[in-house]
């Protein structure tokens, strides 16, 4: 398994997990799971900080936080896009994609 | 994972230290449970599944702390936030509010504006004469004024004033202080001919510098070697705003010269901005001490070496460290060492063990000091005077926002019912009385601006602009405090009162019911309004009999028809025989000019110069131990000039020259002093040595008053022809108001004065007016802050009276309808607003009474429990009373019964 160390790629920790909650409230183990089966594990992140960047976008107001109960009816804590988390990742997905963009197209070039 | 449909909020958003550690360890715990749970379902054994999900996770201790603070951080940022906009929205209330109430918020403001104002302009005033240190002094705390202290007749005399010689023995025989220098300043003709104008200069040693921390903007400070006796050297520092006006702050002023007095001064350098020395009036420069009196005293007995001379205060600093009782042990013993030196060299002088010298080193300000002044007192009363108006203010603004309390009671009531919390009521509340305290604050700055100018030339004699209220510092945080203070009290009230709001009765209630109970909060405050304006009526009272009792008293001499003309020389040396002769032929000049009545020589001026010589009588052992005698030597015209009654006997005449017999005229104080029982007239004193002639009695003047005007002098008058030195100027008494004319009596005797010379022309009543200060700003003051405070309680006790008329209009209606008629209803209201008013005029005459003792030294012949005062101020307030609950009470008597039922 060739994993990547999320560390090279600054912010995109950030991202992935603005992106994850796109589709709703999740809590930070959701968020984790999910990473991990959409990159089919190539992305080796530390959950420790995977929560540090929840919490630090949470006092940035990108998202909120909310107690609720998990599928196995236990106390979890759900995070939520704010508009203001939305408006980041447009922003850094539109960073992203032309940064990715331009790297893909230096290394096409023969 | 999908989200959970129905998200259920178990619990709040943690709000608390410990709530966030446990909120953290959840959440961590939650994500272990689920990851192990995961991990075992896939067949992994629970030791490894530990292992795998730590290694998972990362360092958990440091993630977690680091959780915990990211959360605390937020949660004070989300408070601090909250708090913001909760602020904000009361704010953007509480000026809508204000904005739908101009009329109400312009009088609280005003109210509070006037309130501030008063009190800054005091403080103003007090923190320049008592509190600030002077601009640039260097260890204000160490710095001192010196004091010296003899005893004559078991009294003991302080005084501030010493002379060159003395100065010289403290420098030598002290080790106390590390820099000590005269400083005083002195009224010189600055620049020539018709620009010539008079203005103070500083005078003071070379250590003067050393006590400020001061560079010079351009050139240099004067220097010890520049200030040798007898004459040091003829340099000036100019004073920063004189450089600026006169020079236009041109650099090349540097080595020209200037006219200063009788000389001309080089210009070599320029002080900062800001920087008086020790004087509080503006100063035109700094020139050393020994230039300044090279031409003083006489050369038998030159300025620099006589004990007999003082004209100048001295300021020290104390080394570090050491203690102040030290350096007045240290100052006295040197005061007493120089003594000793004074006996050798002057015998007359009192003798040690009489006199018992000691000096102290005092506090730099001179109104801390033992020779505190009346301006200083009468500005520290007003100080009281200016809180007491503080305090009738915000009784008044409380009284205003009660009132708005009660009328928006209902509507309070709603929104507490609609779970306002009352905490955050009561914040709403505080923020509009805060509000309003803070623009009242903005108005009293502006009063303070505008109102300060006007009182410190008034109270400090400046001139000058003083402080600009908007960017002094010390104003404007004693103008912040005084808000916060105002918005404090004004604000406490309301909230009581809503703090106590019943909802469900105000809700319940009508306009009519529940709320016709008369408000004793609102009561008391009115009969504290009433009982201070009483004080403060009480005190203008007081001073504006004093003012009128000092303007009436009989100073021995008409002060409104004199005028004072002095002679100053400049570039010409007269001797005293030149000099007689000038101001002879000045004298007949003065005769022939239009609207002079009389003129006369005289050698003294009241308030301004007195001259001393021991007497000498039969049979009377020590006649300085009977008092003080002051002698005025002038020409025959001289009583008629200055307008004093001539008792028994017979003025000067032409005849009494200096050949002649000598003969005096004495005052009737004195002639009782040296003769009980006898008559004075044809008596013999011997003036200045027991071995001089007779000089014979002719006449018995009446009293003046020339030193304090408090008391008559004893004082007598010698032919100035039989006198010498033949010094002074003349006195000239005009047909009219003296001060109308002294322009053209200045410019007809110019014409006598020979080369750059020139002539000074004082009205005398300018001479007095410095005296009589005091009573007439005490007088002003307490009139202006009495009638203020009597407007404030009027405005409130009006307010107070239509205010429960309106409440009581269906109770009016109903005693209408029953027969009452417009008489009974006026008599009703009116009696309400007597029931407030009198108990308040009764507290304040107590208060007054009470206070009395301590105003007692500020007044002039007036007693602190004068009844015409007292009873004229009680009559003042019932008849206010009456007037402020006439206008509703009249309102009332017209309620018609019909309307007034049938509303509501």
């Amino acid at each position: 398994m060739s994993a990547v160390d999320l560390d090279l790629l600054q912010g995109t920790l950030d991202l992935l997990i603005l992106k994850t909650l796109t589709w709703g409230p999740r809590h930070g183990y959701a968020v984790a799971s999910w990473i991990r089966d959409t990159t089919d594990q190539r992305l080796q992140i530390e959950e420790g900080a995977l929560y540090t960047a929840l919490h630090r976008m949470e006092k940035r107001g990108w998202l909120e936080s909310e107690w609720g109960l998990s599928d196995n009816n236990r106390r979890a804590k759900y995070y939520q896009l704010t508009s203001a988390g939305r408006k980041q990742l447009r922003a850094k997905t539109a960073v992203w994609t032309d940064y990715a963009a331009a790297v893909f197209k230096v290394l096409q070039t023969v | 994972m999908t989200r959970v449909p129905g998200l259920k909020r178990i619990l709040r958003i943690e709000r608390d230290r410990a709530g966030i550690e446990r909120a953290v360890d959840d959440e961590l715990q939650f994500h272990f449970d689920m990851t192990m749970r995961e991990l075992m379902t896939n067949g992994m054994p629970a030791d490894d599944a530990r292992r795998e999900t730590e290694r998972r996770f990362g360092d958990f201790q440091r993630t977690r702390e680091r959780l915990a603070t990211i959360d605390r951080s937020r949660l004070v940022q989300e408070r601090r936030a909250e708090w913001w906009s909760a602020f904000a929205q009361d704010f953007r209330y509480a000026v809508r509010g204000l904005r739908l109430k101009p009329g109400f918020a312009a009088a609280v403001i005003l109210t509070l504006g006037l309130g501030i104002g008063a009190n800054a302009t005091m403080f103003g005033i007090v923190d320049r004469l008592l509190f600030r240190p002077p601009a640039f002094l260097i260890a204000p705390d160490r710095a001192s004024r010196l004091y010296i202290a003899t005893s004559n007749r078991g009294e003991e005399n302080v005084r501030s004033y010493i002379g060159y010689r003395r100065y010289l023995d403290f420098k030598e025989m002290t080790t106390s202080f590390d820099a000590i220098t005269p400083f005083y300043s002195n009224n010189m003709a600055i620049g020539t001919g018709d620009a010539t104008r008079e203005m103070e200069v500083g005078i003071g040693a070379a250590d003067l510098w050393k006590m400020f921390a001061v560079k010079p903007v351009i050139g240099r400070f004067f220097t010890a070697a520049e200030d040798i006796p007898p004459d040091g050297s003829r340099v000036v520092v100019l004073s920063y705003a004189f450089w600026q006006t006169q020079f236009g702050g041109r650099k090349d002023v540097l080595g020209s010269t200037i006219d200063m007095g009788p000389a001309k001064y080089t210009i070599i350098g320029v002080a900062p901005e800001g920087f008086n020395g020790f004087a509080t009036e503006p100063l035109v420069g700094f020139i050393p001490v020994s230039a300044a009196s090279s031409s003083m005293g006489n050369p038998k007995n030159p300025w620099y070496s006589t004990y007999n001379m003082t004209w100048f205060e001295t300021f020290a600093r104390r080394k570090p460290g050491v203690a102040a009782d030290a350096a007045t042990a240290d100052l006295s013993n040197a005061y007493q060492r120089s003594y000793k030196k004074q006996l050798e060299v002057n015998p007359r002088s009192t003798v040690f063990n009489i006199a018992k010298p000691r000096a102290f080193a005092g506090p730099v300000l001179a109104d801390r000091g033992p020779k505190e002044g009346g301006d200083a007192k009468v500005a520290t009363w007003l100080v009281g005077v200016a809180a007491i108006v503080l305090l009738i203010a915000c009784a008044n603004v409380a009284n205003l926002l009660l009132a708005r309390a009660l009328r928006r009671r209902r509507e309070i009531a709603v929104r507490i019912a609609l779970g306002v919390s009352r905490a955050r009521l009561l914040m709403q509340l505080a923020t509009e009385s805060f509000l309003l305290a803070l623009l009242g604050g903005l108005a009293g700055l502006a009063i303070t601006q505008w109102g300060g100018t006007i009182m410190r030339k008034a109270l400090l004699d400046q001139s000058d602009a003083g402080p600009n209220a908007f960017t002094d510092p010390r104003l404007l945080i004693f103008c912040g405090l005084l808000a916060v203070v105002a918005g404090l009290l004004t604000g406490l009230a309301p909230l009581f009162q809503t703090g106590r709001e019943d909802v469900s009765s105000a809700l319940k209630a009508g306009a009519r019911e529940g709320h016709v109970h008369r408000s004793g909060l609102r009561t008391s405050l009115l009969v504290g309004q009433a009982a201070l304006s009483v004080v403060l009526l009480v005190g203008a009272g007081l001073f504006i009999r004093s003012l009128v009792n000092v303007q009436n008293v009989r100073m021995g001499y008409d002060a409104e028809r004199l005028l004072w003309v002095q002679p100053r020389m400049r570039g010409v040396k007269l001797d005293s025989i030149q000099s007689a002769q000038m101001l002879r032929g000045m004298l007949q000049r003065a005769q022939t000019i239009p609207g002079v009545e009389h003129a006369s020589r005289a050698l003294t001026v009241p308030f301004w110069s007195t001259w001393e010589y021991s007497l000498f009588v039969a049979g009377i052992d020590s006649v300085s131990k009977l008092g003080d005698f002051t002698l005025q030597a002038a020409t025959p015209e001289f009583f008629s000039t200055m307008g004093t009654r001539l008792l028994r006997g017979r003025a000067f005449t032409a005849a009494d020259g200096e050949h002649a017999p000598r003969v005096m005229v004495i005052g009737q104080s004195m002639a009782k002093k040296l003769w009980p029982s006898e008559d004075a007239i044809g008596k013999c004193i011997r003036v200045n040595a027991d071995t001089m002639p007779c000089t014979t009695v002719v006449g018995i003047a009446e009293d003046v008053r020339r030193g304090k005007i408090s008391e008559t002098e004893m004082h007598y008058y010698l032919p100035i022809d039989q006198f010498q030195p033949q010094g002074g100027g003349l006195f000239v008494r005009t047909t009219g108001p003296a001060a109308a004319r002294a322009d053209q009596v200045r410019r007809e005797l110019q014409k006598l004065m020979p080369g750059v010379s020139y002539v000074t022309v004082t009205p005398m009543s300018t001479i007095i007016a410095p005296e009589i200060r005091s009573w007439k700003i005490g007088a002003i003051m307490f009139a202006v802050f009495g009638s203020l405070a009597l407007v404030l309680a009027a405005i409130g006790l009006y307010s107070v009276i239509a205010y429960n008329v309106t409440q009581r209009t269906h109770e009016m209606g109903v005693r209408v309808a029953l027969g009452a008629q417009a008489r009974d209803v006026i008599q009703l209201i009116v009696r309400e607003g007597l029931r407030i008013v009198i108990p308040g005029v009764v507290l304040g005459a107590i208060i007054a009474l009470v206070a009395g003792k301590w105003v007692a030294p500020l007044l002039f012949d007036v007693s602190p429990t004068d009844p015409p005062v007292l009873v004229s101020v009680i009559v003042i307030l019932v008849a206010v009373a009456v007037a402020a609950s006439w206008i509703p009470a009249t309102r009332a008597a017209r309620v018609d019964p019909n309307e007034a039922l049938r509303a509501d």
